[in-house]
């Protein structure tokens, strides 16, 4: 030993240290070393433990439960000494537990051996809870064990069904459907757009931009811009199919906005309206060619009142019994004229209400009058 | 007789510890040491009262360890008290125990140290190696010169149901690290000197008879029977002496490194049953119980028995026995009086006996002993 070059002072500490009695001269103890794995390993625990998905430590050589962590006991309704004492297998139903009772017994499954599938777990009341199931095999000490991970897919699962019945009724959807960035480049387009539009496949729809749907370049070009301005649109205008026809259509858009308000992308739905617009049309000429026969009908009426007064006129300065037929035959041959200028004025009446139920508006209370009132009005 | 073979297996457990005045005050830097955040002080109110818990836990406080002081124990520890002791450790959350005081409040932190990491009764560890799980670090002072609980692998705990005394034996139960400091011993009573002293001396005794003994629990053994003989009577009369307490402790020291390896023999055996029925002081059973086991031992190992003569009868000549010098040993010092006017009915003397022979420490006993055998020392004790 050489502690010659030691100072004085220095050799009383060395002695100390020598004999056992030094701050740090300590007998092996792996006491403090084993306290702080255990804090790690109790640490690790509490987030397995605070994890949602259930874990499951499984022997492999017999199927039991070696080790679950809080949310299984919790998931299933049973503590944890409980859910030790239950095979793994038993806690799927019935129709599944055989799968189970080969899965997690396999003890030559090979070294990653990971598998996914979907299950439903039992609880203790019975009910099952669906679940993705992750599978794993891993080795601890020389022993086969399986690892499985499961995680509630209940509301997944209503998410999915949802999610299929607003893309069923998307799908199923006469009116034409189109979803676009907020580029204006179309992401989907539902069988009725295409349909509208005279596409037989839909994949040639998608990746267009909407504006060459739409036979006005401006309105084509601008409509992106405007939905996303003003959030929504409602207009008629003409679009074009696929071969190249006009045809009327009413386009309403909107902005799909996500849970923070920012937008996703814009939808638009199409209603082909050419059958209105021809009616409409048809209407309106039919009402003007009715204008046309009443107008008709009140000169008609003139026309013949004219030459019967001058008849009247003239039967009256006639003494003759004759004269009396004549004047009588005038007066039916006035109410005659004055059933046609009635019958004129209730047409008029007719025409107008049609025109105002046409155009959407609804006559109000105080300005609706009946027909016969009208015609006592107008005389 | 007990026929020895050098070439036989033996093991050797002893404790870190550390000797010498001021060792008490140690008590934080190795707590510290141990990894040990909240400390179970555990001691007895005559131990708290004279101020030796109170140093050790200043120790602990200057070591910025916060510490539960735990004085509910009483003389033979009850299971109870050490349930109580669990108790106290988990909801302080303690993870180290430092005991002060004599074999009552040491054995009673064996007791919650082997509960709280095994979570199950004190009873059922009951035996030998039947602690599975390893205790939480250990340190002991010792404030008295007798029971060695501070280095032995042995706890005794009464059983109040059933009023007697078990015994758990285990390498689990020695403790880390004992502070062998003399200074606490100045203020134990005369009484309790004498006690612990022949305590110290029938482990010492017990061990080196024992079947189970080896040369390093020998040398140990002679070791202690020559410090008691030396310093115990002189310490009685001069109590305050720190060099005779020195001696005495390191007495106890040696002795129980050369029991807690070698065990004892039927004198343990047969005071565990006692105390079990009658409260009476260990050290106390021991002192009139010894005589009579060397003279019903002697024939199963005479020249390890006459070596130990041969510490007392210096200068007495070899017409003295062993055994009567031990019972005028221990009537110099102040222990008189028999096993009945100690208070013990001689109608109990079966059941005693045969409590005594269901001890784990008769298996060790140099003599292989019938059930009959124990009254009879009973009787002759009486």
């Amino acid at each position: 030993m050489s502690m010659h070059s030691e100072p004085p002072d220095d050799m009383d500490t060395l002695r100390k240290k020598i004999i056992g009695l030094g701050e740090t001269s300590l007998h092996k103890s792996y006491y403090p070393e084993l306290q702080s794995r255990l804090a790690e390993l109790e640490r690790f625990r509490a987030l397995l433990d605070q994890t949602h998905d259930a874990i499951f430590l499984i022997h492999a050589e017999t199927g039991r439960l070696a080790d679950v962590n809080a949310s299984a006991g919790a998931y299933l309704g049973y503590s944890k000494a409980e859910l030790l004492a239950i095979p793994f297998a038993s806690l799927f139903s019935p129709q599944q537990s055989a799968r189970f009772v080969d899965l997690a017994r396999k003890s030559d499954h090979p070294s990653g051996f990971r598998q996914t599938c979907t299950a439903s777990l039992l609880s203790r009341e019975g009910t099952e809870i669906p679940v993705e199931i992750t599978i794993r095999s891993v080795t601890f000490d020389g022993e086969p064990y399986i690892v499985a991970i499961a995680r509630d897919i209940t509301d997944r699962i209503l998410a999915e069904k949802e999610l299929k019945i607003k893309e069923s009724a998307l799908e199923s959807s006469i009116n034409g459907i189109l979803i676009a960035d907020l580029t204006g480049t179309i992401i989907y387009a539902n069988p009725g757009f295409a349909s509208i539009f005279g596409y037989e496949r839909r994949e040639t729809i998608a990746e267009r931009n909407i504006a060459t749907f739409f036979v006005d370049p401006v309105f084509g070009g601008e409509i992106t811009g405007h939905i996303l301005d003003n959030d929504a649109i409602m207009k008629e205008t003409i679009g074009l199919r696929n071969d190249g026809s006009p045809f009327h259509i009413q386009v309403s858009g909107s902005v799909v906005q996500n849970d923070a308000g920012q937008p996703l992308c814009i939808m638009l739905i199409v209603v082909d309206i050419t059958e209105r617009i021809l009616t409409d049309q048809m209407k309106r000429e039919t009402y003007a060619q009715l204008e046309k026969n009443i107008e008709q009908f009140a000169i008609l009426g003139d026309h013949i009142r004219n030459p019967l007064q001058v008849i009247v006129g003239y039967a009256e300065m006639i003494d003759d019994p004759l004269a009396r037929k004549i004047l009588d035959q005038s007066d039916r041959i006035d109410e005659i004229v004055t059933q046609l200028d009635q019958g004129w004025m209730e047409s008029a009446n007719v025409r107008r209400f049609l025109r105002r139920r046409d155009s959407g508006a609804t006559p109000s209370a105080g300005r609706f009058v009946s027909l016969s009132t009208r015609k006592e009005d107008e005389f | 007789m007990i026929q020895r073979n050098q070439f036989e297996l033996r093991k050797f457990v002893v404790p870190e510890f550390i000797c010498g005045y001021g060792a008490l005050q140690l008590a934080g830097r190795y707590a510290r040491n141990f990894g040990m955040k909240q400390v179970l002080l555990v001691t007895d109110p005559g131990i708290r009262a004279a101020g030796w818990a109170n140093a050790v836990g200043e120790s602990l406080t200057e070591a910025r360890i916060p510490f539960t002081v735990l004085d509910a124990v009483s003389p033979s520890p009850r299971s109870g008290q050490v349930m109580a002791g669990v108790e106290v450790y988990r909801s302080e959350e303690c993870n180290g125990i430092v005991a002060v005081g004599g074999g009552s409040p040491m054995d009673c932190a064996k007791g919650i140290g082997i509960v709280s990491s095994n979570m199950q009764d004190i009873l059922t560890f009951e035996g030998v190696d039947r602690v599975p799980v390893p205790a939480p670090p250990l340190i002991c002072i010792p404030t008295t010169a007798g029971s060695s609980a501070d280095v032995s692998q042995f706890a005794v705990i009464k059983d109040e149901t059933e009023k007697r005394k078990i015994v758990i034996a285990s390498k689990a139960l020695i403790p880390d690290l004992s502070l062998v400091d003399p200074e606490p011993l100045t203020t134990m009573s005369r009484e309790l000197t004498m006690n612990t002293g022949m305590d110290a001396l029938s482990h010492a005794v017990e061990a080196y008879v024992s079947s189970g003994s080896s040369p390093m629990t020998d040398l140990h053994a002679l070791e202690a029977i020559r410090l008691i003989h030396s310093a115990l009577p002189a310490v009685i009369e001069d109590p305050k002496n720190l060099e005779l307490r020195f001696s005495t402790l390191l007495a106890s020291l040696h002795a129980g490194l050369a029991f807690s390896n070698a065990s004892v023999g039927v004198a343990h055996a047969m005071a565990h049953s006692l105390e079990g029925i009658y409260d009476l002081p260990h050290g106390r059973c021991n002192a009139l119980l010894l005589e009579h086991v060397i003279a019903a031992n002697y024939e199963a190992a005479p020249d390890r028995y006459d070596r130990i003569g041969a510490i007392f009868d210096r200068g007495k000549g070899e017409q003295a026995t062993l055994a009567g010098e031990i019972a005028a040993f221990r009537r110099s010092i102040g222990v008189a009086g028999t096993l009945a006017t100690a208070g013990v009915l001689e109608d109990a003397i079966p059941a005693l006996a045969r409590r005594a022979y269901a001890d784990p420490c008769l298996v060790t006993n140099p003599r292989r002993l019938a059930c009959e055998d124990i009254e009879r020392i009973y009787e002759h004790a009486f």
